[in-house]
């Protein structure tokens, strides 16, 4: 036990304790208090096991910083709700509340006693690059071996294993001036920009405003002061708990705002935490600096710490780290902080400084206060594995030594300012000998540091040190660096032994600065020691990029809203609800969701297609087809833009008429396909696939816009405007006669690849008279308001004549059955109309079209192109799996000849067997040939067929 | 996010209300049979991909749908320039 | 912030997101579903040869409105005129009208946070977006016309299959 309450002070509420638990095991703590504060108070200084070497560790700062302390949090209501644990969160940023369950990590069976701690006795196996140098050989033994023995034993937390159970949200926002940092230096430059009615916007990560003020008791009612003034505008917006992750172009911000973690999981209501994507006219960075710690043999112990991080303790929170407390400076601000400590009631025994000569009034004051003082000396050692029980300092690291028996070490390293979002925007850095460190230089957007994190704060004077003097050669000690991922002073030595001279590949080969908390306390370390080790400026060495996020955030906050029912927009048709009801299995077809086949009375998806396609063989059935792209091309210059787009002609198509196009792209391969119809001569309506309709209306307007700006036509799109329903089968003409008005459907009035405007069902239709099935079909457009009442009525009067609703996996079945390719399941981007053996739609005479040239190229009229074939399986009941490879020798050794693969691959009621198309390499040439498509375990016959058409060939069943 | 200076809107639109549209000033050949299978192959396929100064169209699809023409800097992401479609290589 | 504020779970799936006629914030704006009108997209190379077409002045410059007529870019219009008006379909001439009454439908955003209501999904500046102003952008993934009749209510245009999610996107708001 070291760490204890200090009888008075700090800003908790003594008033109001807080029970919770670490680890199982009850503590208190107050309001106010972080979990790191009042877990010290209570004496706990262990708080986790090192990533690689699984040491035990302590806190080492009290800020956004910390390393170490890294906790899981569980919030669930009820029991342990693991789908509401945190994993990763540092102590120090916990706010405690009553009820909080908090778990250390990276231990097992526990905290004190860890298995894995072997690790840190064999730690000599163990150097830089181990992960690249030991487990190289055997290969074989990586993924079976290696890996998973790394991966348990590497990590740190562990992932919730059930799903989220709550809400996040998500906001743009506008300003004119955004602060981050909400220490002093951020409060006055918020304050200022809101003199003259800004919009400005004030983020700070912690539970209140201030910053490093709130461990000086003197600025406390400054603060408190300017941060009412702020409250008081109403064009600031103050964020607490708020942490600015990332700095991006133009000065947007991204900022995860914390809303209930700081709340007993049964207070809080509404979305855990929101996710603020700000645009701001400037940004002011006021996010503060960061002390650097000292390397020495022996500074991970828990109980040596960031003498920032005992003064935080002491003053905010009211918490001793320890009953006799020991200061290792090589700045002034650890002599400050002494005395902060000491005025807060700490027990500071000695204050050690490498330094021969420090400011006289810094040591008169502390020797007044009775703190010994021991100028020009460095701790070399530190006694203790679970926590400090004493220190070893000599006169310059090397020369006489002496004990102390202390029971905490603060080190005092200097300061880093913070420089990381200035550095995602681009901002540029120079080097400042005076602070060690790198501060913002030249902006890249509108944008000014301010504060400790510009430099422009006084935090007195300092050394900048790779690691302090001691008396045992570096790779003899064990002088952390990085402390959440265990690199160690001999690492980054080692690395530059090893041969490398950049920091950018000394950060990767010892991954000094990788961890979670982004090098916030190593990267000015390491830097200086790869300095010592290279011989090299500092300068010359280079920095590492920073990059967003500043600190780990949630998967959820940067969801938003994109959760549960709203992940993504679900479109349905009009029509949907009444497949819905009648029980529809559904599929997804790009955003859309579309009925895949109407079970009846136990039927599967088999039995189900197979009563819906001899329906609309032998009677007639319906089916929506409302998704179906739409544009409507009008301006007296339709039919020529479209006769460029399309491969086919489309001048001389007659109002009234349809005409299937086929639409390519530049490089001539196949993109879309559609039935389009001439309504007048001026005006065409145009059908693109499901999945295409976005794709070709941007495409054509690309055309329209860019190449051909001079025709006066213009494109809407209509895919929402018209409820489609497809009445297909021999009795079609039967089921929609009554319903219709103004339209003379006879065979003569009104053939196939026509359209007819008129109105059904007393509303407006554009009646077609085209057939996706090869039998007697229409495609009845509707206003999609009055969709929902045209099906139900084609529905009941389709009754008396066994109609039969019918859905997509249906459709396909009958389109193939006539050789009807499907854009994107049949093609692949890679086929041209010939390969396709859709050579008929291409107009031979046309000079141009989009796509002509192209066809032209030598490869795409060699030999040997795929192309679409049909197959027909030697067992009629063996129906091939889409997307199965297919090849001419099965005896062939692998890897095999592959000749191509089946697209599309269906049971056929109609003609009582499988049936299938493939694109196979010459498959017309291999007419009547056999090919294999090899499965596991066995090998699969069938038969190329030149033609994709397995049922009526003649289309006599069209035309009728 | 990017701000995008729209031509035709005249303000500058948030990223997300666009498309990019691939390098600019690349006109179809008025005649393209008249090309040499190596010529339309380089007008197909051939871009200049440049370090810096690069000249590009995008979209305001969702907003007044016109496409333009920007000059960018591939280096720093930052646009120099946008101007309409049609009008002459700045 | 965020005390008073509760969230009922959606336990549906995004399948089951339905449309509703009404619903109340908890920030107190409301959002309305207006009943079905008639509505046109209009195509011309210029304002004036469109007005000479359908007989009426329609505005000049993008983002301006006119009798409820908006100018969504340098060739295109949305025509949401009074009820009973009736535009002509400029047969043979160089412009392009078409009915997309059924296309879409109007969700109205209405409250002194309504701006706010829409800035959760909508990256524009919409607290300065003037009043008489209407533009195509998107909230979050989905296209919209936001059109700004007073300072306090935003009429949100939206096509008909995305109106659903839509709808509770913006009941899933939660004002801080």
């Amino acid at each position: 036990m070291s760490g204890y309450r200090l009888p008075a002070g700090g800003r908790i509420n003594r008033a109001a304790p807080l029970d919770f638990t670490f680890d199982g095991r009850a503590h208190r703590g107050f309001a106010g208090d972080s979990l790191a504060s009042a877990l010290v108070a209570s004496g706990q200084m262990l708080f986790g096991r090192s990533f690689k070497y699984h040491r035990p560790r302590g806190i080492l700062g009290m800020g956004t910083e910390e390393p170490n302390a890294l906790v899981t949090v569980d919030r669930g209501e009820t029991g342990p709700g693991w789908g509401r644990a945190t994993p990763n969160l540092r102590a120090p940023s916990v706010a405690l509340y009553q009820g909080l369950d908090a778990q250390s990590q990276n231990r097992f069976p526990s905290l004190k006693f860890d298995l894995g701690a072997v690790n840190d006795r064999l730690g000599a196996l163990f150097p830089a690059g181990f992960y690249n140098k030991t487990f190289m050989w055997p290969r074989s033994a990586w993924e079976k071996l290696y890996e998973p023995a790394i991966r348990r034993m590497a990590g740190l937390g562990a992932s919730p294993a059930t799903r989220d159970p709550d809400h996040y949200d998500a906001t743009y926002a506008h300003c004119e001036v955004l602060v981050v940092g909400g220490g002093l230096a951020g409060i006055d430059a918020a304050l200022a920009a809101a003199q003259g009615g800004s919009r400005v916007i004030l983020i700070d990560e912690q539970e209140e405003l201030g910053g490093g003020a709130l461990s000086d008791q003197a600025l406390w009612g400054e603060v408190a002061d300017k941060a009412m003034a702020l409250r008081r505008l109403d064009n600031v917006t103050v964020l607490t708990r708020t942490t600015a992750f990332g700095y991006y172009h133009q000065n947007f911000v991204g900022a995860v705002e914390q809303l209930t973690d700081h709340l007993a999981p049964g207070e809080a209501k509404g979305a855990r935490e929101r996710l603020w994507r700000i645009r701001a006219g400037e940004v002011v960075l006021a996010q503060g600096a960061i002390e650097r710690p000292l390397v020495f043999d022996g500074n991970d112990v828990p109980g040596v710490m960031l003498s920032s991080a005992g003064r935080t303790l002491a003053v905010r929170y009211g918490v001793a780290v320890g009953r006799a407390v020991a200061v290792m400076a090589v700045h002034d601000s650890g002599w400050r902080d002494a005395l902060a400590l000491k005025a807060a009631g700490v027990n500071v025994v000695a204050l050690i400084d490498l330094r021969a000569q420090v400011a006289a009034d810094l040591v008169s004051a502390v020797r007044a206060a009775g703190i010994a003082v021991h100028l020009g000396h460095a701790v070399t050692g530190v006694s203790g594995r679970h926590g400090v029980s004493g220190i070893t300092f000599a006169a310059d690291g090397t020369g006489h030594s002496q004990q102390l028996a202390v029971d905490a070490l603060l080190m005092a390293g200097g300061w880093t300012p913070t420089v990381h979002l200035w550095s995602h925007a681009k901002g540029s850095l120079r080097w400042d000998a005076g602070w060690g460190a790198y501060l913002p230089d030249v902006p890249q957007e509108n944008c000014r540091a301010v504060g400790a994190g510009a430099g422009a704060w006084d935090l007195g004077s300092g050394l900048a040190l790779g690691t302090l003097p001691g008396p045992k050669p570096i790779w003899q000690t064990k002088a952390f660096v990085d402390f959440q991922n265990d690199v160690k002073a001999r690492d980054i030595d080692l690395a530059v032994r090893e041969g490398m001279r950049s920091i950018e590949h000394i950060k990767r080969y010892t991954t000094n600065g990788m961890a979670t908390d982004q090098g916030k306390t190593s990267n000015l370390n390491g830097l200086q020691i790869a300095s010592g080790s290279l011989g090299r400026a500092v300068t010359d060495i280079g920095l590492t990029t920073f990059r967003p996020p500043y600190t780990p955030q949630t998967f959820g906050a940067l969801m938003g809203h994109h959760k549960d029912a709203l992940f993504q927009p679900i479109r349905k048709t009009v029509i949907d609800g009444w497949a819905d009801a009648r029980g529809a299995v559904f599929e997804n077809v790009a955003q859309w969701r579309r009925a895949r086949y109407f079970p009846q009375g136990g039927e599967d998806m088999h039995a189900a297609v197979a009563r819906e396609c001899l329906a609309v063989r032998q009677n007639v059935g319906m089916f929506d087809a409302s998704t179906l792209g739409k544009i409507e091309v009008v301006g007296p210059d339709a039919a020529e833009f479209l006769n460029r787009m399309y491969t086919n002609p489309w001048k001389a198509l007659a109002p009234g008429r349809c005409r299937y196009g086929l639409l390519l792209r530049e490089d001539g391969f196949i993109t879309d396909d559609g039935v389009s119809a001439r309504l007048a001569p001026d005006r065409f309506h145009l059908t693109t696939t499901t999945g295409g309709a976005a794709r070709v209306l941007a495409m054509m307007e690309d055309y329209l816009q860019t190449e051909w700006s001079d025709l006066d036509v213009w494109l809407t799109s209509t895919t929402e405007q018209w409820a489609v329903i497809a009445v297909q089968g021999p009795l079609a003409r039967e089921v929609i006669a009554p319903l219709v008005e103004g339209i003379d459907l006879s065979r003569e009035a009104f053939p196939h690849m026509a359209i007819r405007e008129g109105r059904i069902c007393g509303v407006p239709t554009r009646l077609f008279r085209v057939s996706f099935t090869g039998e007697l079909g229409y495609e009845v457009n509707v206003p999609a308001e009055h969709g929902r009442m045209v099906w139900e009525a084609i529905h009941a009067a389709g009754q008396a004549h066994g109609i039969t609703p019918y859905g997509t996996e249906t459709m396909h079945v009958l389109r193939a059955e006539k050789g009807y390719v499907i854009v994107g399941q049949d093609t692949d981007g890679t086929l041209t109309p010939d390969d396709a053996g859709m050579a008929w739609a291409v107009g031979a005479k046309k000079p141009d079209f989009v796509g002509k040239r192209s066809l032209a190229r030598p490869d795409m009229t060699a030999p040997g192109r795929k192309q679409l074939v049909g197959l027909l399986t030697e067992d009629p009941n063996e129906v091939l799996e889409e997307g199965a490879q297919i090849v001419a020798d099965p005896a062939q050794p692998v890897p095999m000849t592959m000749l191509g693969h089946v697209t599309s691959s269906y049971h056929s009621a109609t003609l009582g067997r499988s049936i299938a198309m493939a694109v196979i390499a010459d498959g017309r040439a291999r007419d009547g040939q056999v090919i294999h498509v090899p499965m596991p375990g066995r090998t699969i016959r069938a038969r190329v067929t030149a033609s994709t058409v397995f049922y009526d060939a003649q289309g006599s069943r069209l035309d009728v | 996010m990017l701000l995008i200076r729209c031509p035709y809107c005249e303000e500058d639109r948030p990223e997300v209300e666009f498309v990019y549209g691939g390098e600019a000033h690349i006109a179809r050949p008025l005649d393209p049979a008249a090309l040499s299978d190596q010529d339309w192959e380089h007008y197909l396929y051939i871009r200049r991909n440049p370090r810096g100064r690069h000249h590009e169209r995008w979209r305001h699809t969702h907003g007044c749908g016109r496409f333009f023409n920007a000059v960018r800097d591939t280096v720093s992401d930052r646009f120099e320039q946008t101007y309409k479609a049609g009008e002459a290589r700045r | 912030m965020s005390d008073a504020i509760a969230i009922p779970p959606l336990a549906v799936a995004g399948t089951d997101l339905a449309l509703e006629s009404n619903a109340v914030l908890p920030g107190g704006v409301t959002l309305t579903l207006e009943p079905p009108a008639s509505r046109w997209s209009l195509r011309a190379r210029t304002a004036e040869a469109l007005g000479a077409v359908i007989g009426r002045a329609v505005p000049t410059r993008i983002g301006e409105t006119l009798d409820g007529i908006a100018c969504l870019g340098p060739d295109e219009w949305l025509a949401d005129p009074p009820a009973g008006t009736v535009v002509p379909d400029g047969a043979g001439q160089p412009v392009s009208v078409v009915d997309v009454s059924a296309r879409g439908v109007v969700i109205r955003v209405e409250g002194a946070s309504a701006a706010r209501v829409l800035c959760s999904g909508c990256p524009l500046d919409l607290e300065r977006f003037a009043v008489g102003r209407a533009t195509r952008t998107v909230f979050e993934t989905v296209e919209v016309i936001v059109w700004r009749e007073q300072a306090d209510m935003f009429r949100v245009f939206v096509w008909r299959s995305f109106a659903p999610w839509l709808w509770h996107a913006l009941k899933a708001v939660q004002l801080g």
